[in-house]
């Protein structure tokens, strides 16, 4: 667990302590999310839109842990080709492509994770925010279920949903 | 200080069972109490540890994703639901507070330290409760309870209050059954007590003890009247002994006497009648003794005849005072106060021989003195008769008892002869005639008292 080790507060961390309190977060996420009958292969696969510091934290998350008990990789996403595999894509707000184009390409079974208000309301399953300099996360319900997966209520009760 | 010996054997058994309940029940109602007390605290542990595991898993997601609000909602959720968990905290992985929520007032501190590594703890009336936060086999942190047990001081108070009053009934039911178990075996032993002391007190062995058990006590009694019964044998033969002996000996007695009086009668010579009048001495006495024998067995067998007749008692004063007289040497006897003036109902000559007697024991036991008073007392009913001399007087324990068969006093330096029975006869033949007779004695000299009943006639003539 990696989020337990980091403080709560966000307004003075620098980037890549930011960067790391979200990795844990979206590490967090996979073990409430339930992907059903998709992520039937052998590996989990996380794809990062745009340059972000994420990158290395993610990685050092796939070096540690498993996810659904799987090997977890993590890949840069530069075309929407790349999203094809993935089981699960951060768009950070480094993000060049657009938001609609991403969600265009990407098939039911993958998890979405932004990190730009409005985000949500736009279509990602789930999209951090902060909320009284903590950092917290809002859902999107049809987004998800639409995506074919179903978030565990013990995440939920966290979460901000948004329409 | 009461000694448990001195207890009646009655009032033992009511005690013994009586303590032996109240033991017993102590004891049960203790281990009810300990028991009941120790299971509650155990329902109480086994409940809170459930509560923590609930919290504790409703909780990752909080600690997971650093949201202490919702798990502080979720414990101020809580102290509604179970008001007894006064406080409630949750730690993430450093032992650092997380969420926290007490009730007010309640004293802060750390919960972790009175625990030591324990999953649970009672400390002054109060359970603290510790569980892991698991996520995925990995612990991430601890949910702490603190619980008062104001119930179970409630419950404890209820239940001693309760098996104080089932004490108190079970004192008074033992009780009421001791009292009537115990009649079962007491009454038969008291039974048998107060036979004995009856005998003690009369002398008279009365009809054999009645018990109808098989057990030790019916033993004892059985061999209580088997005893009685060889006593009352021994008793009767005793009796038929002396009757038949006094009547044996008073025939060849009556005949030497006879004899020896005319001897008295025909010898001029001064040194052999000195010698016959020495025999004749002890012959009397001797008759005396022998007499004594007679009317003793006569009392046993209830053949003493009483010839009831009314007669002046002055005249027999004077009489047994002037005849007492001659033959005592030693002692003046004088006769105080004025003539009684009344008439007697009664057998003169046995009032007589009373009278002789007494006068004659105040002169043997009063050696070295000189004088014996006769008084004479009057009230409403009765007349009273006093002896008194100057002698050696009747230790106060020995009172009743000089008035039994045989009885000889042993404190008595000097040696007095006689069988003992002169006392025992005089005692007859008062209570025949519905007196009474005593003796008052303070250490010197004593004096013999006896009543006669006054019925207030006319004096008749004295007779010539």
């Amino acid at each position: 667990m990696v989020a337990g080790s980091l403080t709560g507060t966000i307004s003075a961390q620098n980037a890549q302590q930011e960067a790391n309190l979200k990795a844990a977060f979206i590490y967090n996420f996979t073990k409430y999310i339930d992907w059903g009958s998709y992520n039937r292969d052998s590996l989990f696969i996380i794809g990062v839109a745009g340059d972000s510091p994420i990158m290395q934290s993610l990685n050092a998350i796939a070096a540690a842990d498993r996810i659904n008990n799987k090997r977890v990789i993590v890949k840069s996403i530069n075309t929407g080709a790349d999203i094809a595999d993935c089981d699960l894509i951060f768009i950070s707000n480094k993000c060049r492509m657009s938001l609609n184009y991403i969600l265009s390409k990407t098939r039911p079974g993958v998890l979405t994770v932004s990190e730009q208000p409005g985000f949500a309301e736009a279509g990602t399953a789930l999209n951090f925010v902060v909320v009284n300099n903590r950092l917290k996360f809002e859902a999107n319900l049809k987004a998800i279920s639409a995506a074919g997966l179903k978030a565990g209520s013990q995440l939920l009760k966290l979460a901000i949903i948004v329409d | 200080m009461l000694k448990f010996n001195d207890i009646s054997l009655r009032n033992k058994l009511i005690l013994m069972q009586v303590f032996t309940s109240v033991v017993v029940f102590g004891i049960v109602f203790g281990v009810f109490i300990i028991t009941d007390a120790n299971s509650y605290k155990q329902r109480k542990v086994d409940s809170m540890v459930s509560i923590a595991k609930v919290l504790g898993t409703n909780s990752i997601s909080s600690i997971q994703f650093q949201d202490p609000e919702s798990a502080t909602q979720m414990l101020q959720e809580l102290q509604t639901v179970s008001p007894e968990i006064i406080r409630s905290e949750i730690t993430n992985k450093e032992g650092q507070v997380f969420a926290s929520y007490s009730k007010a007032g309640t004293e802060t501190f750390s919960i972790p330290q009175i625990l030591h590594g324990k999953s649970y703890s009672f400390v002054a009336q109060q359970l603290f409760v510790s569980n892991p936060i698991k996520s995925n086999n990995e612990v991430i942190g601890n949910v702490y309870l603190q619980v008062t047990l104001t119930e179970l001081q409630r419950i404890k108070q209820y239940k001693y209050e309760l098996a104080f009053i089932l004490l108190l009934v079970a004192l008074v039911f033992s009780f009421l059954i001791a009292v009537l178990v115990q009649g079962y075996l007491s009454t038969r032993l008291l039974n048998l007590v107060n036979v004995v002391r009856k005998i003690r007190k009369t002398g008279e062995i009365t009809k054999a003890v009645e018990d109808k058990g098989k057990d030790e006590i019916a033993t004892l009694i059985q061999a209580f009247n088997k005893l009685m019964d060889e006593i009352r044998e021994n008793q009767k033969k005793k009796d038929e002994f002396i009757g038949i002996a006094s009547h044996e000996l008073k025939t060849p007695l009556t005949s030497i006497k006879g004899y020896v009086e005319m001897l008295n009668m025909l010898e001029q010579d001064p040194q052999k009648k000195q010698f016959v009048k020495k025999a004749l001495n002890n012959i009397n006495k001797l008759e005396s003794l022998v007499k004594d024998l007679l009317d003793v067995s006569k009392i046993q067998s209830g053949q003493l005849q009483l010839e009831m007749k009314e007669f002046n008692i002055d005249e027999l004063l004077n009489e047994t005072v002037n005849a007492s007289q001659m033959v005592s040497e030693t002692h003046r006897i004088v006769k105080q106060d004025s003539p009684v003036n009344e008439m007697i109902y009664g057998d003169r000559q046995r009032i007589e021989q009373v009278l002789l007697n007494l006068l004659s024991n105040a002169i043997k036991y009063s050696p070295g003195e000189n004088t014996v008073i006769l008084e004479t007392e009057k009230t409403e009913k009765e007349l009273i008769i006093k002896i008194r001399d100057y002698g050696i007087g009747v230790a106060p324990e020995e009172q009743t008892n000089i008035f039994e068969r045989f009885y000889r006093s042993n404190k008595v330096a000097v040696h007095i002869s006689g069988f003992g029975l002169g006392l025992y006869i005089c005692r007859d033949i008062i209570n025949r005639h519905s007196g009474r007779i005593w003796v008052e004695s303070a250490g010197k000299g004593s004096v013999f008292n006896f009543s006669l009943p006054l019925k207030h006639s006319p004096i008749q003539q004295i007779h010539a």
